[in-house]
C-alpha cells in the first residue's frame, strides 16, 4: 500500500486538567492511549495530548474536532448535551445499567452504531475509551432520612441528575471544581456530587462533609469518550484504524480495572480513617428518584426524536440485560457477604 | 478626516453605553442570587448562568470603549522621551496594528460562532439559557468594534503626523 | 538551533521591544505572537483563538474583576475612600508609614477573599494611590506598597492560584489552603515590618500626617470620623470576607456582596447622584475591559508560544542540569522566576509544572511544601519588572503624572522580600507543611 510508511502527526485536547489521575494520567488515561497508539504504530500515528487549558479551555473539544483543528478529543458525552441532547445516554443515564452492560450495549447491542449516527453530522467519529465504574452519590453535611430533607438543600450536581434533584426541591448550585471545596466547607452547598472515592478524597471533600452517601443511582457507570475528525479518520489506513480501535478497548478496560483498585483503597481508608460515614441512600429516597428519572428521561425523550430513538433502544436492551444480570452478576453477588 | 473619527467614536459610545448598564445589572443580578438564595430561597439555573453571560459584553464591548478613553496600557518611561514625530509614528503603528489584530480575531471567530449556531448550541445543564451563538457572536461584534476604533486611531494619528508640529495639539 | 527553535526567543524580544518603546502592552503581545505564529505556523494555529478567547470571557471566576472593581471606584467617586485614608492616617498620630500598613492591612483582608490579582490591585489603587500621593508619599514607594499588598490575594487562601496547584500537583484543594496560610501571614509581616522600618529610616518617603492638621481634629472627632468614615468600608470587607465564612456565599459570588453593600453605603451616607453612578459604571467597565484585553490579547502569544515549540524549550534546558533534588528544585524556581518576566501564571502552570513533575515525584519531594514554594514564586512574577500583570493593573488606574518607572522601582524592594519569604519557606518547610497536619487536611 502506498501510505503504508506514511506517518501521522495528530493532536488530542482533553477535557481534565493536567495532571489528572484517570483522566489524563495513568494507567488507561488518554495520555496512556496516545503512548500505546504510537508503540503498536511503530511511530507511525503520534498523538501530541494537551490537557484542558493548554490548547483550547476544557469544553471547546467537540467543536474543534468537527472542524478539524484537532483531531482527537478526550471527553464525555454527556458535556455536549447542550449541543447533542442524545449523548447523554453514552456517558450514563440514572439508574441505566451499570459498567458491564454498558459495554454490552456499546459493543454488542447496537449502541455504538447509534453514537457513530448521532454524531455523524457533526463529522466525528465516537468510541468509548475508558470507565470510572460506579460514581458515587455523593457528599452532604447532614445526614438524609427522607425525601422532605431533599427539599430546599443546596447542591452542587450539574446535568441531568441535577434536573432529577431540582424535582424534589433541590436548589441545584452551578460551581466551578475549584470551589467545591471551599463552599461545602463552609456550608454554602450542603451537599456536592464529584466523582468516586479515590478522586473525591484527592480533592479532600471529606474534609468538608462526612456523610457519604455511595452507589451513585445517577451514574452508575460513567463511560469516557473518544472523539475523532471523520476526515482525519478516513484518511487513515486500516491498519492504524485498527491499532486506535484496540488502543481504546484496552484503555476501557484497563482504567475501570485501575479505578475499582484505587476506589477500593481510598474507600476503605476514608472510613477507617477520616471518620467518614460511608452508606446507600434511604429506600424511600431512591424509590422517589427513580419515579422521577423516568418521568424525566420519557419527557426529555420526547421532545427530540433522536433522543427518543436511542431512548428506546437503550431501555429496551436494559430489560434484556437486567433479567440475565439477576442470574449472572447480580445473582452471584447475593450468594452472601464478601462475595464480590 | 476628523468627522470620521468622530463618527466612529460615537458608534462605539453608543455600543459603550449598552456594556455599561450591564456592569450594574451584573453587581445586582449576583447580589440577587446570594441574597435571594439565602433569603426567599429562590434559586434558577439560568439566573446563575446569566451571572458569567454578562461578562462577555463587559469585556468584549469594553475593549473598544476602553481604547477609546485611552484606559489601555502602555510602558511609558521611554515613549514620553520620544519627539513628538517619533511618539506618533508609534501611535500610528500601534493603531495600525490595533486594526489588523481586531479584524483578524472578528474574521477567525465568525465560522465559530456559525457552528455554535448550526448546532443550535444550549446550556448542558437543564434549565440554563440557550442561544450560545448569541453569547459568541459577542466575540465578533467585540474585535470588530476593536479594529473599527483601530481604524479612528489610525486616522487620528495620520493627522498628528501630517501636522508640522507632530500634532501636539491634538487631544 | 534552527530558525524556527530561535522564534519563540524571537517572539519574546520583539514584544519586549515593542512594550518598551510604548506600543500598548495588549497590542505587543498580540502583535509578536500573531507575528511569530504565522511565520512558524501558518494561520492554521490561530483558528484555536475563538474558544480560547471564549473559554476567558466565560470564565465564573473572573466574574471577581468586574464586582470587585465596581467596589472600588464606587468608594472612589463617591469620595468615601479619600475619607477612610485620612482619617487612618490621623489614627495613625506621628507614626510614619501608618497609611502604608493600613494599605497592607487592606490587601490582606481584600485578598482573603479573592485571588483574582486584577480585581484586588485595581481595587486597592483606585481607593489609595491618589490620597498617598497628595499626602506627599514619594511616587514609587506608595505603588510598590499597593502593588505588593493587592497580589497578597493569591497566596492567602482561597486562591485560584493555590486551586489551581492543587489540581496539577495532585493535592487536596484543603491541604493546600491549610499549607498556605503561615506563609502568607509571613509575607504580609514582612511587607509592614518592611514598612515600618523605611517609615523609621526615610520618614520623608512616606510622612505621617502633620501634628498642626492632626491638632486641628480634636480626639471626639476623631472618634466620630472613625465611625463614619472608616467602619463602613470596613464593612465591606466583612460582608465579603463574613458572607464566605457564614457559609451565605462562595468566594467569587462573595464580591457582589462587597460591590452591593458599596452602593448601599453610597446610598445612606447622601453621597449616590446620578453623576457618581454614570462615573462609577463608566470607571468599572474602562478598568474591567482594560484587564480582559490584556488577558485576551495574552492568548495569540500564548498560542504561539507553545505551538513553536517554546516548552520544548524550557524542556531542554532542564534536561541539561546537574541532578539533586535541591538542584531541581532551584532550577524550577529559577525558571519560574525567569518565565514570570513574560508569561501569565496559568500558562506557566500548565507549561513548567507538568513538565517538571514527574522528577519531583521521583525524588519524593513533599508535593504541598513544592506547591507554596511555587505558589510563592509566581506571586513574585506578578511583581518583577518589566512585565508583572500587577504593575501593568496599577499603572492602569494610576493619576497622569504616575510614571511606569515609579511603578517598576517601587515593585523591586517587595521583590526582594518576596525572595526572602521563599527562602523562609525553602528552609524551613515546616512553616507550609505543619498547619494542614495539625489540623488533619
Ligand atoms: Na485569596
Ligand atoms: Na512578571
Amino acid at each position: 500500500r502506498a501510505d503504508s510508511n506514511r506517518t501521522f502527526n495528530w493532536k488530542m485536547t482533553n477535557a481534565y486538567a493536567p495532571g489528572s489521575p484517570f483522566y489524563v494520567q495513568g494507567p488507561g488515561s488518554p495520555t496512556d492511549f496516545c503512548e500505546r497508539v504510537a508503540s503498536m504504530s511503530g511511530g507511525r500515528l503520534k498523538i501530541q495530548h494537551f490537557a484542558a487549558g493548554e490548547l483550547i479551555p476544557a469544553l471547546e473539544g467537540f467543536d474543534a474536532v468537527s472542524s478539524g483543528l484537532v483531531e482527537m478529543n478526550a471527553a464525555n458525552a454527556f458535556f455536549w448535551s447542550g449541543r447533542v441532547p442524545a449523548a447523554q445516554y453514552f456517558t450514563a443515564v440514572p439508574f441505566g445499567m451499570n459498567t458491564q452492560g454498558m459495554n454490552a450495549w456499546i459493543y454488542n447491542g447496537g449502541g455504538l452504531a447509534l453514537w457513530e449516527e448521532l454524531y455523524e453530522p457533526f463529522g466525528l467519529v465516537p468510541m468509548p475509551m475508558g470507565n470510572t465504574g460506579t460514581q458515587m452519590t455523593g457528599w452532604f453535611r447532614q445526614p438524609l432520612e427522607s425525601v422532605d430533607d431533599l427539599n430546599g438543600l443546596q447542591m452542587r450536581i450539574p446535568g441531568l441528575a441535577g434536573r432529577v434533584y431540582s424535582e424534589l426541591g433541590v436548589s441545584v448550585r452551578l460551581l466551578p471544581g475549584g470551589e467545591i471545596f471551599p463552599a461545602l466547607e463552609r456550608g454554602v452547598i450542603d451537599a456536592a456530587e464529584f466523582v468516586g472515592p479515590y478522586q473525591d478524597r484527592r480533592m479532600g471533600l471529606h474534609n468538608a462533609a462526612k456523610n457519604y452517601y455511595t452507589t451513585g443511582w445517577h451514574e452508575p457507570t460513567n463511560v469516557t469518550e473518544l472523539i475523532i475528525n471523520k476526515g482525519a479518520w478516513d484518511g487513515l489506513p486500516e491498519d492504524l484504524q485498527a491499532i486506535v480501535r484496540n488502543a481504546a478497548q484496552a484503555c476501557n478496560n484497563e482504567s475501570l480495572a485501575w479505578s475499582d483498585a484505587v476506589n477500593a483503597d481510598a474507600l476503605e481508608d476514608l472510613v477507617s480513617n477520616e471518620g467518614v460515614i460511608a452508606r446507600p441512600l434511604p429506600p424511600e429516597i431512591i424509590a422517589r428518584l427513580y419515579e422521577v428519572t423516568n418521568d424525566t428521561l420519557s419527557s426529555m425523550a420526547a421532545a427530540d426524536p433522536a433522543t427518543q430513538r436511542i431512548h428506546d433502544h437503550f431501555m429496551a436492551f436494559r430489560a434484556k440485560y437486567a433479567s440475565w444480570a439477576a442470574v449472572g452478576e447480580r445473582g452471584f453477588m447475593n450468594l452472601g457477604d464478601g462475595r464480590a | 478626516m476628523m468627522s470620521v473619527v468622530h463618527g466612529i467614536e460615537r458608534i462605539v459610545e453608543a455600543v459603550g453605553w449598552v456594556a455599561r448598564w450591564c456592569v450594574l445589572l451584573l453587581v445586582l443580578l449576583v447580589a440577587f442570587n446570594v441574597l435571594g438564595r439565602n433569603f426567599l430561597g429562590f434559586s434558577s439555573v439560568a439566573f446563575q448562568e446569566f451571572e458569567w453571560h454578562l461578562l462577555s459584553p463587559i469585556a468584549l464591548i469594553g475593549m473598544a470603549y476602553t481604547l477609546k478613553h485611552r484606559a489601555d496600557v502602555r510602558v511609558d518611561f521611554l515613549y514620553e522621551k520620544f519627539r513628538p514625530r517619533v511618539r506618533a509614528g508609534i501611535d500610528l503603528f500601534s493603531a495600525i496594528a490595533t486594526c489588523a489584530v481586531g479584524g483578524f480575531i472578528a474574521w477567525v471567530a465568525f465560522p465559530y460562532v456559525m457552528q455554535s449556531y448550526r448546532i443550535g448550541e444550549g446550556s448542558p445543564d437543564p434549565g440554563g439559557l440557550s442561544y450560545r451563538y448569541l453569547l459568541k457572536s459577542l466575540l465578533v461584534i467585540g474585535f470588530g468594534l476593536f479594529a473599527l476604533q483601530g481604524v479612528a486611531d489610525t486616522l487620528r494619528a495620520l493627522c498628528a503626523l501630517a501636522a508640522k508640529d507632530g500634532g501636539e495639539q491634538t487631544p | 538551533m534552527s530558525p524556527n527553535e530561535l522564534l519563540p526567543i524571537i517572539m519574546v524580544a520583539g514584544f519586549f521591544t515593542m512594550m518598551m518603546i510604548g506600543v500598548p502592552v495588549a497590542i505587543s503581545l498580540a502583535v509578536s505572537g500573531f507575528v511569530a505564529g504565522f511565520i512558524g505556523f501558518g494561520p492554521m494555529l490561530f483558528s484555536l483563538l475563538p474558544s480560547r478567547m471564549y473559554g476567558v470571557v466565560s470564565n465564573y471566576t473572573l466574574l471577581a474583576i468586574p464586582l470587585f472593581t465596581f467596589m472600588g471606584v464606587m468608594l472612589e467617586k463617591s469620595r468615601i475612600a479619600v475619607d477612610m485614608l485620612d482619617t487612618i492616617g490621623k489614627a495613625m498620630r506621628g507614626l510614619n508609614g501608618g497609611m502604608g500598613l493600613a494599605i497592607v492591612l487592606v490587601g490582606v483582608l481584600l485578598g482573603a477573599s479573592t485571588g483574582i490579582v486584577g480585581a484586588t490591585v485595581v481595587t486597592i489603587g483606585l481607593l489609595t494611590l491618589p490620597v498617598l500621593l497628595r499626602r506627599g508619599y514619594k511616587t514609587s514607594i506608595a505603588c510598590g506598597t499597593i502593588c505588593a499588598s493587592g497580589t497578597l490575594g493569591q497566596i492567602i487562601p482561597p486562591s485560584l492560584v493555590l486551586i489551581l496547584l492543587a489540581d496539577i500537583l495532585g493535592e487536596s484543594v484543603g491541604s493546600i489552603f491549610a499549607a498556605a496560610f503561615i506563609p502568607s501571614m509571613a509575607l504580609a509581616s514582612i511587607y509592614a515590618i518592611f514598612i515600618l522600618l523605611l517609615g523609621w529610616l526615610r520618614p520623608d518617603w512616606m510622612p505621617a500626617i502633620p501634628l498642626e492638621e492632626r491638632s486641628q481634629t480634636s480626639r471626639l472627632q476623631l472618634g466620630k470620623d472613625i465611625l463614619s468614615s472608616v467602619l463602613p468600608p470596613l464593612l465591606l470587607v466583612v460582608a465579603v470576607l463574613g458572607s464566605i465564612i457564614a457559609g451565605i456565599a462562595a468566594p467569587t459570588e462573595a464580591a457582589s456582596m462587597g460591590a452591593l453593600g458599596s452602593l448601599v453605603i453610597a446610598i445612606v451616607s447622601r453621597r449616590l447622584s446620578w453623576q457618581v453612578l454614570k462615573q462609577t459604571l463608566h470607571g468599572t467597565l474602562s478598568i474591567s475591559a482594560m484587564i480582559f484585553l490584556i488577558l485576551l490579547c495574552s492568548q495569540p502569544f500564548s498560542l504561539a508560544f507553545r505551538g513553536l515549540g517554546g516548552e520544548a524549550l524550557v524542556h531542554d534546558l532542564f534536561m541539561m542540569l546537574p541532578g539533586g533534588e535541591l538542584g531541581a528544585i532551584l532550577f524550577l524556581m529559577a525558571v519560574l522566576f525567569v518565565l514570570g518576566f513574560f508569561l501569565e501564571w496559568i500558562e506557566i502552570s500548565y507549561i513548567a509544572l507538568p513538565m517538571f513533575l514527574p522528577v519531583f515525584l521521583g525524588y519524593g519531594t513533599d508535593m504541598v511544601w513544592l506547591a507554596i514554594l511555587v505558589a510563592l514564586n509566581l506571586q513574585m512574577s506578578f511583581l518583577t519588572p518589566p512585565f508583572g500583570w500587577s504593575l501593568f493593573f496599577l499603572k492602569g488606574v494610576a493619576p497622569p503624572g504616575v510614571k511606569t518607572s515609579d511603578i517598576y522601582l517601587g515593585a523591586l524592594p517587595f521583590v526582594v522580600l518576596q525572595m526572602l519569604a521563599v527562602a523562609l519557606v525553602f528552609f524551613f518547610p515546616a512553616l507550609a507543611t505543619w498547619l494542614p497536619e495539625a489540623i488533619g487536611w
